[in-house]
């Protein structure tokens, strides 16, 4: 029996290990999207490759790494050495998509292994046919670049050198794809470094009874959890368009007593796009909600995985079959299988009087993957997402608005990269970046709001870049609401050809889609140029809402219109909120008599629960 | 007892939270018995500019109106169920 104080420390330490491998992660790295976005996980886990703590970062990625290292375990029985690292980027054998590279090492102490520690970063490119690994061309998992099921990158210490130049001679900007592979090994340095220094200090014996007691606890409280739950079956169901193709991804969740089970039953076969999951990548994407909702103050490893069984007919777009095409998968069905899974585990909490307040509207339900590249301003080869992909939009909670630009529930540290970096690193110029109007989803807690942005080539040696967008769902919104708050707004890439138009001041572009010259086009899947006068506009959803809008208080609309986060037409027509022209104050005479007609006009069923917005 | 954030149980029968008005007998999807009001999407004005076959689904009580759910969705796809088992 160990002591509690002596328990706790442990149990921080580990945090803490954890911490410093992604701090040294960032550090490294030398990409956006790993130091400034946070796409990366880094975690523990037990000598049998079970999880021993999540760490922060991708979410999604927990139970695969987990996966990975069991894998490694299996391929490699016998010949696993102190000091070696394995790579491990198939989505078939474990991973999500080629491009987040797993890098996972034993860590042995007086020669015996006690645990494994693994990381991935979304590596700066891939080799696919598409630069920087998102590849909406593809047709099969063979044109989306190097995967591999397992190889020893580093040997009892020493970097395999033929191994090192093999996979570097695959890819784009090979130096900083080194620097992506270097990062992930000093984190698993730090994290081997650290560990042993907490067994040397307290004793195998105490660190291992610690784990294996961490474990038993975090199953026994989940299950407790469960257990105060109501018994019963909650579905949620997803749209993801890519093109002309309509995709479902269909989830009924059972609880009965102290087990959960996901059931994707009647979700769309899977498609000839790369948005398809495999099932360890469905099976990460319903942990990421779930660790966060169900388990915020339970350590997340093993024993919180073995109450959670999950149900993927094979040949679907949650568990494809080999060789389907996956690159797009952690901004296509994985979210879907997210966004699904944190409105039945919400459903499921606002059945219960006491977990109601933790159920929350789906939060940044659409990622928007623009990936740039061209030669930059530097007269260098540039790849890399707009990190504002990772800048989401909070669900409405059950007891406050969801927060403006709030992230996303699957990974907590998420982040974009402010204008000046970006502007730094590619030939552009930022027209815009701010805060979209009308796009939080209604209700008496509204969604977060999310953003629109817009750039034009500058300063070029090309004349302008191209870009790669994989922006599957552009036709639905897809942050849905709860408890009838209405889903936040869909996302829209658009292409401005030619843009000529001047501002009244003489700027050579105005700062709005409305006033910009020149056609538009959709352009949502695929490879498009940006040169000479072009523009992009992104824009992108904002979080669910919840309850009813008509029921938000007067006063907290107004603000709302105030603030810019609502358009008076939409206050009037959906909120039944009248704004006065002349005064810009509350008109409320108005108002209760337009609330009291929604009302009327929703309960004859006459063709809106609102009525239609016209913007001016 | 409760049954979401919008309806009780009350005996057998799912009831409004709101006011109390029986729906149905709790084996049945209550959004039968609601009133279903149903638009296109896009009738939210511009950020919400989407296809016209996608339909926000707005259920409500129908005795006093309250708000009891939406769905996205498309026209013959069938209404998600949940219920309680007990
Ligand atoms: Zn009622």
């Amino acid at each position: 029996m160990i002591d509690p104080i002596t328990f706790s420390i442990i149990r921080h330490r580990l945090f803490r290990v954890v911490d410093e491998a992604v701090i040294t992660l960032k550090n490294v790295s030398g990409s956006a999207i790993t130091n400034e976005g946070h796409d990366l996980m880094v975690s523990l886990y037990r000598a049998d490759g079970s999880l021993l703590m999540g760490g922060v970062g991708f979410l999604h990625h927990l139970t695969s790494a987990a996966e990975a290292c069991k894998s490694i375990i299996r391929r490699f029985r016998g010949d696993i050495h102190e000091g070696d690292v394995f790579l491990l980027n198939d989505p078939y054998t474990a991973a999500l998509h080629t491009s987040d590279v797993y890098l996972v090492a034993p860590i042995h102490f007086k020669k015996e292994l006690v645990a494994w520690s693994a990381c991935f970063v979304h590596v700066y490119d891939i080799g696919a046919t598409n630069p920087g690994g998102f590849c909406p061309d593809a047709e099969n998992i063979y044109t989306e670049g190097f995967s591999s099921p397992g190889l020893r990158l580093v040997e009892k210490g020493e970097v395999n050198r033929a191994i090192m130049d093999t996979f570097l001679n695959m890819v784009r900007s090979p130096d900083m794809v080194a620097l992506d592979l270097n990062s992930m090994i000093a984190c698993n340095n730090v994290a081997r470094k650290r560990m042993r220094s907490l067994i040397e200090k307290y004793g195998i014996e105490t660190v291992d009874e610690t784990c294996k007691t961490l474990i038993t606890q975090s199953g026994e409280k989940l299950r407790a959890r469960l257990r105060e739950l109501p018994d019963g079956q909650w579905q949620s169901r997803q749209y993801l368009s890519v093109k002309d193709e309509i995709a479902r991804v269909e989830l009924t969740m059972t609880k009965r007593n102290d087990t959960l089970v996901f059931d994707f039953t009647g979700s769309s076969e899977q498609s000839r796009h790369a948005i398809n999951c495999t099932k360890w990548a469905s099976l990460g994407g319903l942990f990421a909600p779930l660790f966060p909702l169900l388990c915020y103050d339970i350590t997340w490893n093993e024993g919180v995985i073995k109450p959670i069984t999950m149900i993927a007919p094979p040949g679907t777009i949650v568990n494809c079959n080999r060789p389907a095409p996956v690159s797009v998968a952690t901004v296509g069905a994985i979210q879907s299988v997210n966004n699904a899974a944190c409105i039945t585990i919400g459903k499921m909490l606002s059945a219960s009087e006491k977990y109601a307040s933790e159920a929350t509207a789906v939060w940044h339900a659409n990622h928007f993957a623009v990936f740039l590249f061209g030669q930059n301003q530097h007269h260098k080869q540039a790849i890399g997402i707009l990190t504002e992909t990772f800048a989401g939009a909070g669900g409405a909670r059950t007891w406050a608005d969801g927060i403006e630009v709030g992230g996303e529930i699957p990974n907590p540290i998420s982040r974009m990269a402010n204008i000046e970096t970006i502007e730094y690193t590619f030939p552009i110029r930022y027209l815009f970046r701010r805060r979209l109007k009308d796009s939080g989803g209604p209700g008496r807690y509204r969604g977060g709001v999310g953003m629109e942005l817009s750039f034009v080539p500058h300063d070029a040696p090309d004349g302008g870049m191209h870009y790669v967008v994989s922006g599957k769902g552009a036709k639905f919104p897809m942050s849905d609401g709860l408890a009838g708050g209405y889903p936040g707004s869909p996302n829209a890439y658009i292409w401005i050809k030619n843009n000529e138009s001047k501002t009244a001041d003489g700027h050579s572009h105005p700062i709005r889609l409305d006033a910009m010259s020149g056609e538009k086009q959709a352009v949502d899947w695929g490879v498009f140029p940006l040169m000479g006068n072009d523009a992009l506009y992104v824009r992108w959803n904002g979080g669910g809402g919840y309850g009813d809008p008509l029921l938000r208080p007067d006063e907290e609309v107004c603000r709302d219109v105030e603030h810019g986060l609502v358009s008076p037409e939409f206050a009037e027509n959906v909120y039944g909120v009248a704004i006065d022209d002349k005064t810009g104050r509350l008109d409320k005479k108005l108002t209760d008599k337009k609330r009291t007609d929604l009302l009327a006009r929703r309960k004859r069923k006459n063709g809106g629960g609102h009525a239609a917005v016209t913007n001016p | 007892m409760r049954l979401s954030q919008t309806l009780d149980l009350d005996g057998t029968s799912i009831v409004c939270g709101h006011c109390g008005h029986g729906l149905c007998d709790k084996d049945v999807n209550w959004k039968e018995k609601a009133i279903l009001n149903e638009t296109p999407m896009r009738t939210l004005g511009d950020p919400y500019s989407t296809d016209e076959q996608v339909l926000l689904r707005v259920f409500s009580c129908p005795n006093c109106g309250a708000l009891l759910d939406t769905e996205t969705a498309m026209k013959d796809d069938p209404f998600l169920h949940d219920k309680i088992f007990t």
